[in-house]
């Protein structure tokens, strides 16, 4: 073990040593729940001010239906009077977004009870609040229209409800705590981007980088066997990976309490204890990770390289996972023996404060420990092999 | 004592080597002389255990290095082509790196370190990191590296590539010294007048054939030429038509 101690021991004060390996390795962790929290906050503020927001348009001929317009004061719009000849040019011109027109002889019509049609000018390429106006204010309309018709029926001896045989109701459960939790969801990959990004240039430098700086054939000159040098190597990249989420999940639990969550009606914590399931679920993963870089580090020949093949390989494990969070994957036992995705799948479920089950965790851990194993075993016998020293 | 004997090693379509005889005694310093690309760092990895050969049969101290490699790195001490080290750890750190891989016990690792730094003349240096050393510095650094556990064989590599006259004034006075302390020293040069300064024999390298074994003395005989570039180049099969 003396072989195995003395690589890893110098890999680690090597590399602690060299900038671009922190900033690479560390940067993420640090910003990463920094930018989170700005933008659970940021987006909870905007839901929260959508739904206070009062319908803002403009009337042009407001003197001749003082019925409606009283109406519609009273529910909860800004309305601006207007005068204009064509209305058209208040909302091109960019004065107003939503104009409602009413034509000087919406009385005689009323009157006569014939169907008064009135104008609603948008622009429907302007942005989602020129949209949610519009559709409110339709809303508003059809509302008061209602009230008159039914008023009529009433006037008449008949009951309303024969001419509204069939009515819709709508429930929009995205609330603003809603909206809240998918952002949450993408918790899971960063913390596995983060995993693999932490042992990244570690993985570069042990490997290609040795070979290129001519200190891999002075190296393998010395007694030791090549199992306990890679091991070492891989070691010192998964502690990289392991510092790295750890710098992560400490900055996420000093960054969340800034978020209000409780103005949204919802009560999220972040626990130590949460946080320290995290880390143990992640075990496995962290040296899956290290043990994958090196070896597909150790075929580039260079650098350069192996910067480039190691971009695509943590692309691999990663980029599914938004997908995966896309389709809200279930927890089950055939999710387990996928690494990375029965990782992220699990820290998910830790995040909500849902139980997860012993039998699930114990799966993902000890599968992708297996291939962790496979995959360092194979970095072995390729240092086995003369071609390592390119 | 290194013994190689019909040694053969092709890369792909490349034959290297193409069965190397010779012998280094010790206490003796023998040179490996041939024009670039002639099979010298081929045949000095095949030693250092980092290459294997295809044909043929290369001994450390009687050990076969593709039978017990481990025996025989503990019995070597390999300065690379280029030096190798490690830019962001000190001098001194680099050579106890190796140390601890050689698994010296700290003090008695303490003790070398510091007879090494003496010996080398790396007190100035020693301690800074290895990033802005020039190259005589580089050497003596990997030098005292590739010593440190006090190998009987040392193989150098082309040792004397972009030092100063100074620089290798002083390393020619380390082999000298190793020679004395009774090592087997193998280096390979391409440059006449530092084999005929040091060595006592040459084995001369020519498209990964040995086209002379012998004492400097006896190359002159053979090649029937006091000139010494003269006898390297008819040996080395330099001088024939292309």
């Amino acid at each position: 073990m003396n072989g195995f101690s003395v690589v890893f021991a110098k890999e680690i004060i090597d590399n602690l040593r060299d900038r671009r390996t922190l900033i690479s390795s560390f940067s993420v962790s640090i910003l990463g729940p920094i930018f989170f929290v700005g933008l659970m906050v940021f987006v909870m503020e905007r839901a929260l001010g959508e739904s206070d927001s009062a319908t803002e348009f403009a009337v042009v001929g407001a003197q001749y239906a003082p019925q409606l317009i009283s109406y519609l004061e009273q529910q909860n719009t800004n309305i601006t009077r207007v005068e204009a000849d064509d209305p058209r040019d208040l909302v091109m011109g960019g004065a107003h977004q939503l104009v409602l027109v009413i034509n000087p002889d919406y009385a005689e019509r009323y009157q006569r009870g014939n169907i008064n049609t009135l104008m609603l000018v948008h622009d429907s390429s302007e942005l989602s609040s020129g949209r949610r106006n519009l559709a409110q204010l339709r809303g508003y309309i059809s509302q008061y229209g209602r009230i008159i018709g039914n008023l009529r029926l009433w006037l008449r001896g008949l009951d309303p409800s024969i001419a509204t045989p069939i009515t819709t109701q709508e429930l929009d459960v995205a609330s603003p705590a809603a909206r809240a939790l998918t952002i949450l969801a993408s918790l899971p990959y960063f913390m596995v981007l983060v995993v693999f990004m932490g042992g990244f240039y570690l993985a570069i430098d042990t490997t290609a980088g040795e070979r290129e700086h001519g200190s891999m054939e002075p190296l393998l000159t010395q007694p030791i066997a090549r199992s306990e040098l890679v091991m070492g190597k891989v070691a010192a990249t998964s502690v990289f990976g392991l510092l790295s989420l750890l710098v992560f999940l400490i900055s996420l639990y000093i960054a969340v309490p800034f978020v209000p969550f409780e103005r949204v009606g919802m009560a999220l914590e972040i626990t130590m204890t949460q946080l320290l399931e995290i880390l143990v679920l992640s075990t496995p993963l962290i040296v899956f990770a290290a043990a994958l870089l090196t070896v597909v580090a150790s075929f580039a020949k260079s650098y350069k390289e192996a910067q480039t093949y190691l971009t695509i390989v943590v692309l691999v494990p990663t980029l599914p996972l938004i997908l995966a969070q896309l389709m809200n994957v279930e927890t089950t036992l055939r999710i387990m023996v996928v690494p990375s995705l029965s990782q992220a799948t699990l820290m998910s479920d830790i995040i909500k404060g849902e139980t997860v089950a012993p039998l699930h965790m114990l799966t993902s851990m000890a599968t992708t420990l297996v291939y962790a194993s496979v995959l360092a075993w194979l970095a072995v016998l390729l240092y086995r092999r003369e071609r390592i020293l390119g | 004592m290194i013994e190689v004997i019909e040694l053969k090693k092709s890369y792909g379509e490349v034959e290297a080597v193409r069965g190397i005889s010779f012998g280094a005694q010790d206490g003796r310093i023998t040179a490996l002389l041939g024009p670039n690309g002639a099979g010298k760092s081929t045949t000095l990895r095949i030693l250092s255990t980092v290459a294997e050969p295809d044909a043929g049969s290369a001994r450390v101290a009687g050990v076969e290095v593709t039978a017990d490699p481990m025996a025989v790195r503990k019995q070597i001490g390999v300065l690379p082509h280029n030096s190798g080290l490690y830019q962001r750890l000190t001098g001194i750190e680099n050579i106890r790196y190796f140390g601890r891989l050689q698994n010296i016990a700290p003090a008695a690792l303490n003790q070398r370190i510091d007879a090494l730094v003496e010996q080398l003349d790396m007190q100035e240096f020693c301690k800074r990191r290895t990033a802005g050393f020039s190259q005589g510095q580089k050497i003596k650094v990997a030098l005292a590296r590739a010593l440190i556990h006090d190998p009987q064989h040392v193989i150098l590599d082309e040792p004397t590539n972009g030092l100063d006259v100074m620089a290798t004034r002083a390393l020619r006075d380390i082999i000298m010294r190793l020679k004395q302390a009774g090592k087997c020293v193998l280096f390979s040069s391409h440059i006449m007048q530092e084999v005929d300064a040091l060595c006592d024999d040459v084995v001369v390298i020519g498209s990964g054939e040995v086209k002379f074994d012998g004492t400097i003395n006896a190359l002159r005989e053979y090649a029937g030429t006091e000139d010494l570039e003269e006898a390297f180049v008819q040996m080395a099969g330099l001088g024939e038509p292309l």
